[in-house]
């Protein structure tokens, strides 16, 4: 036998060669000292490569836990899980193809839902409470004073929201949209949606109230914010799932409260997707859906790999809430308002300005 | 039948996280991918998990790092002054620095060579080192016997080079 070539020596050396392979290089090397002697190197070769290959590891760190000690219903609930996601990302699909399709449209409705809800905000809070506080000024500020120094228009409040609600709600859902609008002059729509806030809170286990600063430490970012409506407080809360969560109350209105939730992505624990099982398939294809037409956010979904597989929005609370994702947060909107004008609202949140 | 997952997230995750943390550079995005990766296996069920998860683990880093690249263009331009690293131990110093020449030795690395290099350093076995790289089996021997010498061989370099360099 010719002597060994360095590929056969290293696969020898990894135990990589058949048996009788192996057994011909062993024969060969036993009986050939040049070849044993680079044995002997490349032994050392390898000892080496891996010693430096070891210098550049991560931290080591507790195995995460993998639904510990449970293995069988965990084989079981793939099963179940499988089919809906795979449902969902066909639906997924062809709503991405479908909001891609009627983008130029949307771009335009866009502006005209921005412009009056900002001049709406501005001048309810102008002209019924002069005295409130302001505290996140934008751009716009100037504008904001114009306004009131000039008479108000007289602060009826019934054609102003309509033109909101028909902005926010261009087509469909006009009962809905009506619904909406009479919030304001009712007490016991107050009441509900005081509930609906505190539900809100509940589900996102609101701790305490924090500021602005603190908002920006625990997410690492500035929180996302609707622009020019005035943020009546800032929440943390805790989610499973989630690592941080910054809930920021904006007031629409004197009445209507919507609240945006920042949630910062945790590393997916398994466990999660396992414990959870799948939604209906309709709900789902709702919540994916609301993320697919969040203008801009479609691409940075695509592009991003911090996307978090389909299994992440299992969460039974993203069903038929809207979501969008801007980096590592996730935004949802809640409040009283159709999932239609909270759909559009979420596209507009911006980074809140200093 | 595919494999029990559970059982190869336990012997392989580890791995794997090593495998992307030397793509990426960053432990904490390394477990985010490794575990992304599981994920997706729960979801693809995949007929042989670990080399899926090699497959995909190495199809995110890759596009991770395309990220990574355009965002720190924009931090370049945030982070002229150099960053204060006085209060980092000399011994933390010394670790940082043989990871950071390990990190510029695989780099000299041809990106198959350093494939195959990271994959068997991460267990697989030749045959599933093949399978993922479309390398002949036979090949891979020979791949790794040059990545392990061009591995060490900058390593020793870029370490001379320093000394030269300070000296």
């Amino acid at each position: 036998m010719s002597h060994v070539d360095d590929g056969t020596l290293h696969a020898y050396l990894d135990g990589e060669l058949a048996p009788a392979e192996a057994q011909g290089v062993g024969a060969h090397i036993a009986q050939c000292p040049a070849c044993r002697a680079r044995v002997e190197e490349e032994r050392a070769l390898i000892t080496r490569a891996g010693e430096l290959l070891a210098l550049a590891a991560p931290p080591e760190r507790e195995l995460p836990p993998f639904r510990a000690g449970d293995v069988r219903p965990l084989k079981r609930l793939w099963w179940q899980v499988r089919l809906p996601l795979a449902w969902a990302a066909t639906v997924v699909l062809a709503l991405g193809i479908g909001s891609y399709l009627g983008s130029g449209s949307r771009a335009v409705t866009d502006r005209s839902v921005a412009e009056p809800l900002a001049d709406r905000s501005r001048e309810l809070v102008a002209a019924d409470t002069p005295a409130r506080l302001m505290p996140y000024r934008t751009a716009a500020e100037p504008r904001v004073a114009k306004r009131a120094a000039a008479p108000p228009a007289t602060p009826a409040p019934a054609p102003i929201p309509q033109r909101v609600a028909d902005a926010v709600v261009p087509r469909a859902d006009t009962a809905t949209a009506r619904a909406y609008v009479e919030t304001g002059a009712e007490s016991e729509a107050r009441v509900s949606e005081r509930n609906r806030l505190e539900d809100v809170r509940d589900l996102w286990k609101t701790e305490s109230a924090i500021s602005i600063d603190s908002a920006r430490r625990v997410l690492g970012t500035d929180p996302l914010v609707v622009p020019g409506v005035p943020i009546e407080a800032i929440y943390r809360g805790r989610h499973i799932g989630y690592s941080a969560v910054v809930i920021v109350e904006q007031a629409l209105d004197s009445s209507t409260m919507i609240q945006v939730i920042n949630a910062r992505s945790a590393p997916l624990a398994l466990g999660e997707v396992v414990v959870t099982g799948a939604p209906a398939p309709a709900s789902r294809a709702d919540s994916t859906g609301a993320l697919e037409r969040a203008g801009g956010a479609r691409a940075q979904v695509a592009s991003s790999l911090g996307a978090k597989p389909n299994a992440r929005l299992m969460f039974e609370e993203t069903r038929n809430r809207p979501l969008r994702r801007v980096g590592n947060l996730e935004i949802h909107i809640s409040g009283p308002l159709p999932s239609d004008s909270l759909q559009r609202l979420l596209r507009l949140v911006q980074p809140v300005k200093p | 039948m595919p494999q029990d997952l559970a059982e190869v997230y336990r012997t392989t995750y580890r791995a794997l996280v090593r495998f992307l943390y030397r793509k990426v550079w960053d432990a904490e995005r390394a477990e985010d991918l490794a575990q992304e990766a599981f994920a997706r296996a729960l979801i693809h069920k995949p007929e042989s998990a670990r080399g899926w998860l090699f497959i995909v683990a190495a199809n995110m880093a890759r596009d991770d790092a395309r990220r990574a690249a355009r965002e720190r263009r924009h931090l370049t331009l945030l982070t002229a002054e150099p960053q204060d690293s006085r209060s980092a131990t000399d011994e933390a110093l010394e670790v940082e620095s043989d990871r950071a020449r390990v990190q510029a030795a695989l780099d000299e690395l041809s990106p198959r060579d350093r494939e195959v290099l990271l994959l068997w350093d991460s267990g697989l076995s030749y045959e599933e080192i093949a399978a993922q790289t479309g390398l002949a089996r036979g090949a891979i021997g020979t791949t790794l016997s040059r990545a392990r010498r061009r591995l060490v061989q900058a390593y020793e370099a870029g370490k001379a080079g320093e000394h030269v360099a300070r000296g």
